[in-house]
């Protein structure tokens, strides 16, 4: 037994609490830094005196030796971080779901007074009032100026369902750029992990750094971690490097037997070839899909169907949005669908407004012509003919022709014809007229607006209530720092108090001793 | 468990901004009227909503094609009284010429009334309405009669529809009143009676009361046309206030659909307003203390 042991052991004590009161403080400093997990100092009491030895003196013992700093470690829980991600992924892929959803919902801008149905019953209008008025020739051009707005709406929605689409296709590109982007600053701190666990350091903040940048990524895919050690002296609480994996909608891996399809394999010994690129091609040769190129051997690149991804992650549901293939989730309305739509809508339209058209006379007795341009109809082309814009008089509102072929201008039959064009049932429109086929179509997106905001709302109720018990455990209370802090600060001052009293039992050995009977 | 300030923060964030999204929707349907402003709000709602106001506009349109019909009418009614005037005052002349105290001269003066009443029948044959010559069916454009009384006349209905799917004639036929498959017409009728007062008593003047038997025979054409017409009228007036009907309906369908109840948005309103205060007041008690105040 040292004559120093109590000074040793104070010195060790007032060490310990110290950086016990500085973690705190960092602690209290990171408070509400995004993605810090709260740090504790692992106290262990030191090895006791005297070891089991031979030699060990015969004294009573085991006498405590002080405290050791075992190490300086993070609170958090894998599992929570696991749940978070997986509800991450739904609510990323409803997220954006519901946010394309609703873009379409405000430019279709359906039940108002100027939506395409009040612009094509404007139109009906203008017909009814023809009908009733065929020889003013005020009541052709209201006709035609409705018609050309029935067009004009037609040309707007599908002009801007493109810039919609377009403008979903460069977010694609972005948040598989940023894909990549995670990727790389993931490893990156792989990399430094690597250098320092061998150490036998726990490097908490590049930990939290780390998962804050995988909970980011797992927004976007659907993602597992794996981990592996990163060898050396590292602790057995170190948490090694992260190898991320990309899943199946289901949770599953997504190569031939269940082989693992990693974005980043750290298994590898040199983790600057540990990253693989991530990828997202439209290409009528290639394929649709994720790819996954190895990065031993970039110039090969695995595709993973969209159909495997249903339901997880942004860039399904912005893929959802942009894109119509087999295997889609059911719950989506794709741009290309209503489109489609619109298109056939536009296109059954035209095809049988023309063909009443084509039956009546016009206001000089000839036949009817066709009322909208019929070549190649889309919603996107569909116009009033040229003939009827520069004379309409060509509107052919009469049903008949006098029996000398002159023209009949109080007859205004094929205008009531035409204005029942918008209610007589079309094959080709699943039988339905064009104002319910159009109908549906609103009907159709608002179910799918309505279950993704029902939808989105769920996952993020369960992805509030994950990450509440991740803040329950990783979160920083400032009260119980506050509480370490004057613990911390007590057994400081104990220690100081402990270092004294040793110095003040040395100052009696060493000035006061041996000075007996003097 | 173990409760942070973070949670908090982050708890009373979320019940606020949920209890802000709900007071926002409730004031929008107070701002709008509406109950839905977007087909997620209500798929359902969102479709009949755009039902019913087609089906809104369709009444509304019939009502203005019904204002059309009275038009019509309303002018062929009046057309034909003129017309049963004349004819009645034809017919006196007729009576007075044919007894034998006239005298030449004076039944010259009565032959050049009934050529000013011909022409004026003949004007109301060929009136003319907003454009229209309403007595030639579907061939509006041209006077049915000529300078010297000819008749070619269009015997197609002008039909107006006036609720959905349901047409109504809405002219007075010419053939219904001067039938010309009986050979001699109105005209004909008359030109005979000013033939026979320009002869005067050169010839019998019986022969002049003679021709009574024709106009007579027109004069009833007329009355039964104008029966008949009326006849269509009170059936407009039913038909009209049937639409009437069919538009409160419609506009009471309509709101009933979409329309918010103000009763209840108001007491949501308030009720979230309450709800939003306690959890204003809550959270400012709860996230300000922590015990760094209580340390010394």
């Amino acid at each position: 037994m040292s004559t120093f042991h109590g000074l040793e052991m104070a010195k060790r004590a007032l060490a310990a609490q110290q950086a016990a009161l500085y973690t705190t403080g960092h602690n209290i400093s990171n408070a509400h830094t995004d993605g810090y997990s709260r740090q504790r100092v692992n106290f262990n009491a030191d090895i006791a005196f005297p070891p089991g030895s031979r030699n060990s003196p015969k004294i009573a013992g085991q006498l405590g030796t002080g405290v050791d700093v075992g190490a300086i470690q993070r609170i958090r829980d894998q599992f929570l971080d696991t749940q978070f991600r997986t509800e991450n992924s739904r609510d990323g892929y409803w997220s954006s779901q519901r946010a394309t959803l609703s873009r379409l919902e405000d430019l279709l801008n359906e039940p108002s007074d100027s939506g395409l149905s009040k612009t094509m019953k404007q139109f009906w209008q203008s017909l009814e009032d023809l009908s009733v008025n065929p020889e003013n020739s005020g009541a052709r051009s209201v006709v035609k100026e409705r018609a050309v707005a029935v067009a004009d709406t037609f040309n707007y929605l599908s002009d801007t369902l493109k810039s919609i689409q377009a403008d979903l296709g460069d977010e694609i590109k972005i948040t598989a750029e940023r894909v990549n982007v995670l990727l790389k600053d993931i490893n990156d701190l792989n990399k430094q992990i690597k250098r320092l666990e061998p150490h036998g350091y726990l490097p908490n903040d590049l930990y939290d750094e780390r998962d804050r940048l995988v909970d980011e990524l797992s927004e976007m895919v659907n993602i597992k971690v794996h981990t592996s050690d990163s060898g050396g002296d590292a602790l057995t609480i170190a948490e090694g490097v992260y190898s991320i994996e990309l899943l199946d909608a289901n949770g599953n891996s997504l190569g031939d037997n269940d082989e693992k399809v990693f974005l980043i394999d750290a298994s590898v010994d040199d983790l600057d070839v540990a990253e693989n690129e991530f990828g997202i091609i439209f290409d009528e040769d290639d394929g649709y899909g994720f790819t996954v190129a190895d990065s031993d051997d970039s110039s090969i690149a695995y595709l993973y169907e969209f159909k495997h991804f249903k339901q997880t992650g942004t860039l399904i549901g912005l893929v959802d949005s942009y894109y119509q293939y087999e295997g889609q989730s059911e719950t989506t309305m794709s741009i290309p669908e209503i489109s489609e739509k619109l298109d056939k809508l536009a296109k059954e339209f035209v095809e049988a407004f023309n063909e009443q058209h084509r039956a009546g006379y016009d206001f000089d007795g000839n036949e009817g012509i066709d009322f909208f341009d019929p070549s190649g109809v889309t919603a996107g082309s569909i116009s009033v003919a040229e003939a009827i814009l520069k004379d309409p008089n060509k509107i052919a509102a009469a049903g008949k022709r006098g029996d000398d072929g002159e023209a009949l201008v109080g007859d205004g039959d094929n205008a009531l014809e035409l204005s029942r064009v918008f209610d007589q049932s079309i094959d080709d429109l699943d039988n339905q007229s064009v104002t319910n086929f159009y109908e549906s179509l609103i009907g159709d997106i608002g179910v799918s607006a309505e279950e993704s905001i029902r939808r989105q709302e769920n996952t993020a109720t369960l992805l509030s209530q994950v990450e509440n018990q991740r803040l329950s455990v990783s979160a920083v209370s400032l009260d119980e720092e506050m509480t370490n802090l004057i613990k911390f600060q007590h057994a400081y001052n104990a220690a100081a108090r402990s270092m004294t009293s040793m110095d003040e039992m040395l100052d009696r050995i060493i000035n006061n001793m041996g000075l007996v009977g003097r | 468990m173990r409760v942070t300030q973070t949670m908090l923060s982050n708890n009373m964030l979320r019940n606020l901004m949920n209890g802000q999204s709900k007071m926002d929707k409730y004031m929008e349907q107070l701002y709008t009227g509406k109950r839905i402003s977007r087909p997620s709000d209500d798929p359902v709602i969102a479709m009949k909503g755009m039902h019913y106001r087609g089906q809104v506009t369709e009444v509304e349109q019939y009502k203005r094609n019904l204002s059309e019909v009275h038009n019509w009418m309303d002018n062929a009614d009046a057309g034909l009284d003129k017309m049963n005037l004349a004819m009645q005052r034809i017919r006196e002349l007729t009576v007075q010429a044919s007894t034998t105290t006239y005298d030449d001269d004076a039944l010259k003066s009565i032959k050049e009334e009934v050529s000013q009443l011909k022409e004026q029948l003949r004007e109301i044959v060929n009136t003319n309405v907003n454009g229209k010559y309403i007595f030639n069916g579907k061939d509006t454009s041209t006077p049915p009669m000529d300078e010297d009384g000819n008749i070619t006349f269009n015997d197609e209905d002008v039909m107006i529809e006036i609720s959905k799917g349901n047409e109504l004639a809405v002219n007075v036929r010419l053939q219904d009143i001067f039938h010309p498959e009986d050979g001699n017409t109105i005209i004909e009728g008359i030109d005979s009676l000013l033939d026979k007062l320009e002869a005067g008593h050169s010839e019998d003047l019986v022969e002049i009361g003679n021709t009574l038997e024709v106009l007579d025979k027109h004069a009833s054409n007329i009355i039964n046309v104008r029966a008949d017409l009326g006849a269509r009228m009170n059936r407009v007036e039913l038909i009209e206030n049937r639409i009437d009907e069919q538009e409160v309906i419609a506009k009471k369908t309509m709101s009933e659909n979409e329309d918010v109840h103000f009763e209840e948005a108001i007491t949501n309103l308030i009720t979230q307003e309450t709800l939003h205060r306690a959890a204003l007041a809550a959270g400012s008690r709860i996230i300000q203390p922590s015990l760094v105040d209580f340390l010394r």
